[in-house]
Order: structure tokens, then C-alpha cells, then sequence
């Protein structure tokens, strides 16, 4: 009698064992899917900052306007920000795997080449409009991770109004060796922070809504 | 993967598992429910009631016992654990009346119902024992639906299915709906021979595995279940009646809620504490009852932790960002706020809650108290699965600290 009330307790444990494999099968099916999503997203973005690169190039060796090269450049930031909300999101519900973590990585440093290029346009061209947000993306601090999220909605709005504007938000605690010089040279010493057209740079929420205001 | 996450799996996989036991068990089982079987001979029964200050109930307690269809009810042995009020002298009366109920009186004072328990059992000379609660009232077929499980020479004691009696306010109909899903969820346990516990309003006993088994244990606050264990320890069966039906008065306040359920909590700690040496030995106490019972604390406080910890830090971020946002003047809410992405962690958690829903609906349209399905407003069981439930494991909590503080108190 006792072997068959024993079945049970196996018979249960096999369903249970399947039921959880096809969940974390389902669950890794669907990570995978937004993973290539945005892997695909990153090449193409990646193209474009060659692209970029290479204008950069013509715009030296040839004398375009700025105009061009802003406008340009606007549309390239306005991707990569929607890629990076994008991205945001799909962190937020990924917890099988760690490959939209290394994605949020190679996204930083995308944008990171993207600030270094913007930088040499802002030398060259008048009326450049660079905001470049720096968060910390690995803090369990809830004050912060608030205040940051209250940084993202102004400059969010600002961008908004403000559409010339480049924004570049990158998560600062990437272990990124060029942004951590870039860090170094402007001599940002917290996050989050916000460089503005590279010779300001504010710390708190009343100081970047005055700025705007 | 986070601690975190890893920690929520094992969580989910364990509630997972239990409920896959109780899935199987039904879809297995479920024609099986309601059978009554037929005794092949009248055995016969004394029904032991302990009673303390119980003056308006003991008369009532003891004619529902009287107008009982089990011819083989012998004796109604009322033992007043000495009583303040007028109890002792009610049933002395009815002891007058009725040659079959016995009245008698402990010395003093015993302080909890397994004294006086134990104090009527020595009067007992019949093949089955039974004891009951003063404030409980059994159908007139309880016992008959009862008797039947004792064909079987190795089943050791039978349980029956109680129901709150009248339930008034809020409190006592969410109780009604707990009682009959831990009915439906004893009987699903009985044919695993995992029922552990025979509860106070009424179990019967065969008298020869009882005197096996000795006297209620009066140091445990759950004497029914320390009993329970100590059966199916010496390898006694212990079986359900769901067809038997006993109305049993429950708290109607907080205070008294909290106080019994600590009271609960309490006493099955002591019988873990007691039986921890039988862990994972032969038999279904040892391989199923035990760890099935510690699991279930362990499912309680994760889940509260878990919750808890989501909770605080939900509201947490979103006072602070509501906070900052007033200050810096922009949008409370955004579209950037509500994510159409749920994780696998999410999905695990709904489909649990969604099917631990559906068993509460199905252990309810098995009760048919009423004669309808459900027999509970949606709001109730509302309440009762979204917040009473939740009230589970902090009293575990506060029960774990009294014991470690020597609580014993009735």
C-alpha cells in the first residue's frame, strides 16, 4: 500500500520537474528572442556609428556644414536611445541569463564612441546640443536608483522639448577603460551626473531643472 | 543567476510540488471523496467531551450526541475540568436523565483539554474511544459515517470533517471557508496516509491502538496532533470521514483568533520538536508528514520574506521618486512605468497563485454545505486568499518566538 502512496509522491515530483523545465525552456526561449532583438538593433547601430565615424572623416576632408552633421547625429543619438529604453526593459525582465547584461555593456561603450565622436563635432560646430547622462546601472541603493529615474523623466522631457538635443545616457559602472578616462578628465567624482555640451556638469535634480528652466 | 532568483525557484519548485501532490492525489482519488464504508458490525463507542465554562453550549453539545444514529454509542462521558460557571450542574442533570451520559468532575483544575481528557478516558471500557469539544455539534450520521474505516484492523483512529457553526461577522465566514479547505485538503492527505492530525471536535480512536499510544500528551499545546503522530508512528492508519460533518464554534475576534492559532502554531512546533528523531525514517510520518509539515513553515516565511522584501523596496522607490518628482516638478507617472515585459519569475508567480485559486474554488464545490457550488461570495474568497492567508506566516513568526520563549499556555 505504502509503494503505491510513494508513486504519488513521484509521479508529482516528475510533473513538477517538467513543468518547471518547460517554464525556464519558455523562459530562455523568450530572453533568447529579445536578446537577438536587440543583438540585431546593435549591429545596425554599430554601422551607424561607423558610419559616423567615417562622416567625421569627410567632414574634415571636405568642409560639410554642421548643419548636415547635427542633424545627422541627432537622428543616430535619438536610435540609440530608443534602443536603450528598449534595452531597459528587457533587462528588467531577464533573469535566466546574463546576455542582456553583456549587451547593456557593449551598448555603453557604443554610446561611449558616440560621446568621444560628438566631442569633436561640439569643437567644430556652433549651437551643439550634447547632454551626456551618466547612472550608475549596478547600485541596490534605492535613493539613488530613484534619484536616477527622476534624472531619466527630466532629461526625458527636456529632450522633448528640446528636439536638437543629443542625449546620451551610459551607465558609468561598465568597467569601460575609455570611459573611465573620460570619467577621470572631466573629473566627475558621483552619480548620477549630467555633462552639458562638455564644460558643465551637474550633480543634483534642482541644478539640471534650472538649467533648463 | 541572483541569490535572489535561485532562492524564488527553489520556492516555487517546492510550492509547485506540493500542489502537483495534491493535483494528482484528487484526479486520482476524487470518486473516492465521499465514500462512506459500512461497518461489518456494530462496535462499540464511548465519547469522551472535556468542558470548561462551556454552560451555554453543553446541553446542546450533549443532545446532538444523544440523537445520534450510531446504535453502538455507549457512554457520553462529560468531564468538567471545574468549571466556574454552571456547567457541572447542567450535565449532571443530563446524567440524571440519561443513563448514558456519565458526568464527571477532575480534583482540579487541569488547565487545558487533554487533562480532562485524560481524566474521562480511564472510565472508558468500550472498542472505541472518541472525544469531542463541548462547543461542537455533530450531524446525527457523524458517527455512523465514522465507524465503517475500523474494518480495517490497521487503521488506528478516524477523523471527521468540521464546519463553522454560524458564521456572523467577516471573520468567522473566512474561517468557514478555511475549515472546508482544510477538510478537502486532510481527506486528499488520507489517501497518501498522510493525515496528521485527528481534530478536537471529533475523532474516534480504536481503544486498543490508543492505549498503545498512552494518554494525551498534557504538556502539548496541539494534543490532538502529538497524538495524531504518535499512531501513525507505531504504524497505525489514520483515516477522513468527509460525509461526517461536526459544527464547531470558531473565534469571532482578532484577539481570539490569534490567540488559538498561536495556541496551533505553538503545539505543532512542540510535536516537531518532540518527533525530530523520527525525520526521514520509514513510514509516512517519518518520509512524508514531518518534512511535509516543516516545507510548509519554510513555503510560509519564504514567502514572506520575498514579499516583504518586494514590497518594502516597491514602495520604497516609489515614494522616493514621487518624492523627487514633486520637487523637480515633472510627471508622476509615465508610460516608461508600465512594462509589458514580465519575467519568468512573474509568470512562475501567477500561474501558482491562479492554481492554488483554482484548488480553493475546487475544495469549496466539494463542501456543498450549502447545496450550492461554491457557497462563499467572490469577496470572500477574495479575502481569503489575498490577505488571510497572508496573516500564515507572521503568526508562525510570533509562534516560533513564544516557543523559544516557553510558552505553554492553554
Amino acid at each position: 500500500m505504502l509503494k503505491s502512496k510513494k508513486n504519488v509522491l513521484w509521479e508529482a515530483l516528475i510533473v513538477t520537474i517538467v513543468i518547471f523545465l518547460i517554464g525556464i525552456f519558455l523562459g530562455m526561449l523568450i530572453e533568447t528572442g529579445n536578446s537577438n532583438k536587440i543583438s540585431n538593433l546593435y549591429a545596425r547601430s554599430e554601422i551607424s556609428l561607423a558610419d559616423g565615424t567615417a562622416t567625421l572623416q569627410l567632414f574634415e576632408d571636405y568642409n560639410l556644414s554642421c548643419e548636415t552633421i547635427i542633424q545627422s547625429n541627432i537622428a543616430f543619438a535619438n536610435k540609440v536611445y530608443d534602443e536603450a529604453k528598449l534595452l531597459e526593459e528587457y533587462d528588467a525582465s531577464g533573469k535566466l541569463s546574463d546576455s542582456i547584461k553583456l549587451l547593456h555593456k557593449k551598448y555603453d561603450l557604443l554610446r561611449t564612441m558616440l560621446w568621444i565622436n560628438n566631442q569633436n563635432f561640439i569643437k567644430i560646430c556652433d549651437n551643439y546640443n550634447l547632454v551626456v547622462y551618466l547612472y550608475e546601472y549596478e547600485t541596490e541603493d534605492t535613493n539613488k536608483k530613484a534619484t536616477q529615474k527622476v534624472f531619466s523623466k527630466i532629461l526625458l522631457d527636456i529632450k522633448m522639448e528640446n528636439e536638437n538635443m543629443i542625449l546620451i545616457p551610459i551607465a558609468a559602472d561598465q568597467e569601460i577603460i575609455s570611459l573611465n578616462l573620460l570619467i577621470e578628465e572631466y573629473d566627475i567624482k558621483q552619480f548620477p551626473a549630467v555633462v552639458i555640451n562638455n564644460e558643465k556638469i551637474l550633480y543634483n535634480l534642482d541644478d539640471l531643472r534650472e538649467e533648463f528652466n | 543567476m541572483e541569490f535572489l532568483t535561485i532562492l524564488y525557484f527553489v520556492y516555487t519548485f517546492i510550492a509547485f510540488y506540493f500542489l502537483m501532490i495534491y493535483v494528482l492525489t484528487y484526479f486520482q482519488n476524487r470518486r473516492h471523496i465521499y465514500e462512506t464504508i459500512e461497518p461489518n458490525k456494530i462496535r462499540s463507542l464511548s465519547i469522551v467531551i472535556p468542558c470548561f465554562n462551556e454552560e451555554k453550549n453543553i446541553g446542546k453539545n450533549i443532545e446532538a450526541f444523544l440523537a445520534s444514529n450510531y446504535k453502538g454509542l455507549k457512554k457520553l462521558i462529560i468531564v468538567d475540568d471545574c468549571s466556574t460557571d454552571n456547567s457541572y450542574e447542567i450535565i449532571k442533570q443530563y446524567a440524571k436523565k440519561y443513563p448514558r451520559v456519565i458526568a464527571l468532575q477532575t480534583p482540579k483544575n487541569t488547565g487545558r483539554a487533554a487533562g480532562a481528557k485524560n481524566f474521562g478516558i480511564k472510565y472508558v471500557k468500550t472498542e472505541l474511544i472518541g472525544f469531542s469539544d463541548a462547543d461542537s455539534l455533530p450531524n446525527k450520521n457523524a458517527i455512523s459515517k465514522m465507524i465503517g474505516v475500523f474494518n480495517d484492523t490497521k487503521v488506528g483512529g478516524v477523523t471527521s470533517r468540521v464546519f463553522v457553526n454560524a458564521p456572523k461577522n467577516y471573520l468567522t465566514r473566512i474561517q468557514a471557508i478555511e475549515f472546508k479547505i482544510i477538510a478537502f485538503t486532510r481527506k486528499l492527505l488520507e489517501f497518501l496516509d498522510a493525515i496528521y492530525v485527528t481534530t478536537g471536535p471529533l475523532s474516534i480512536y480504536r481503544k486498543k491502538a490508543f492505549d498503545q499510544v498512552g494518554d494525551f500528551d498534557i504538556n502539548n499545546l496541539t494534543e490532538d496532533i502529538e497524538l495524531t503522530w504518535h499512531l501513525v508512528s507505531k504504524g497505525w492508519k489514520v483515516k477522513m470521514s468527509i460525509p461526517a460533518v461536526i459544527r464547531s464554534y470558531v473565534p469571532t475576534t482578532i484577539k481570539t483568533w490569534f490567540h488559538q492559532r498561536i495556541r496551533w502554531n505553538v503545539g505543532g512546533i512542540q510535536t516537531v520538536a518532540k518527533y525530530r528523531k523520527k525525520f526521514f525514517e520509514t513510514g509516512m510520518l517519518g518520509i512524508f508528514i514531518m518534512p511535509f509539515f516543516v516545507l510548509s513553515w519554510f513555503l510560509g516565511l519564504t514567502g514572506l520574506v520575498f514579499l516583504t522584501y518586494r514590497l518594502t523596496r516597491f514602495i520604497m522607490m516609489k515614494f522616493l521618486v514621487a518624492k523627487y518628482s514633486v520637487a523637480a516638478q515633472v510627471a508622476l507617472v509615465s508610460m516608461e512605468d508600465f512594462s509589458l515585459n514580465p519575467s519568468i519569475l512573474f509568470i512562475f508567480g501567477i500561474t501558482l497563485f491562479s492554481l492554488g485559486l483554482a484548488y480553493t474554488v475546487v475544495a469549496l464545490a466539494h463542501s456543498k454545505e450549502s447545496g450550492r457550488i461554491i457557497g462563499h461570495s467572490i469577496l470572500d474568497i477574495f479575502i481569503y486568499s489575498f490577505f488571510y492567508l497572508l496573516m500564515y506566516p507572521p503568526l508562525l513568526i510570533v509562534s516560533f518566538y513564544k516557543y523559544l520563549r516557553g510558552y505553554n499556555t492553554w
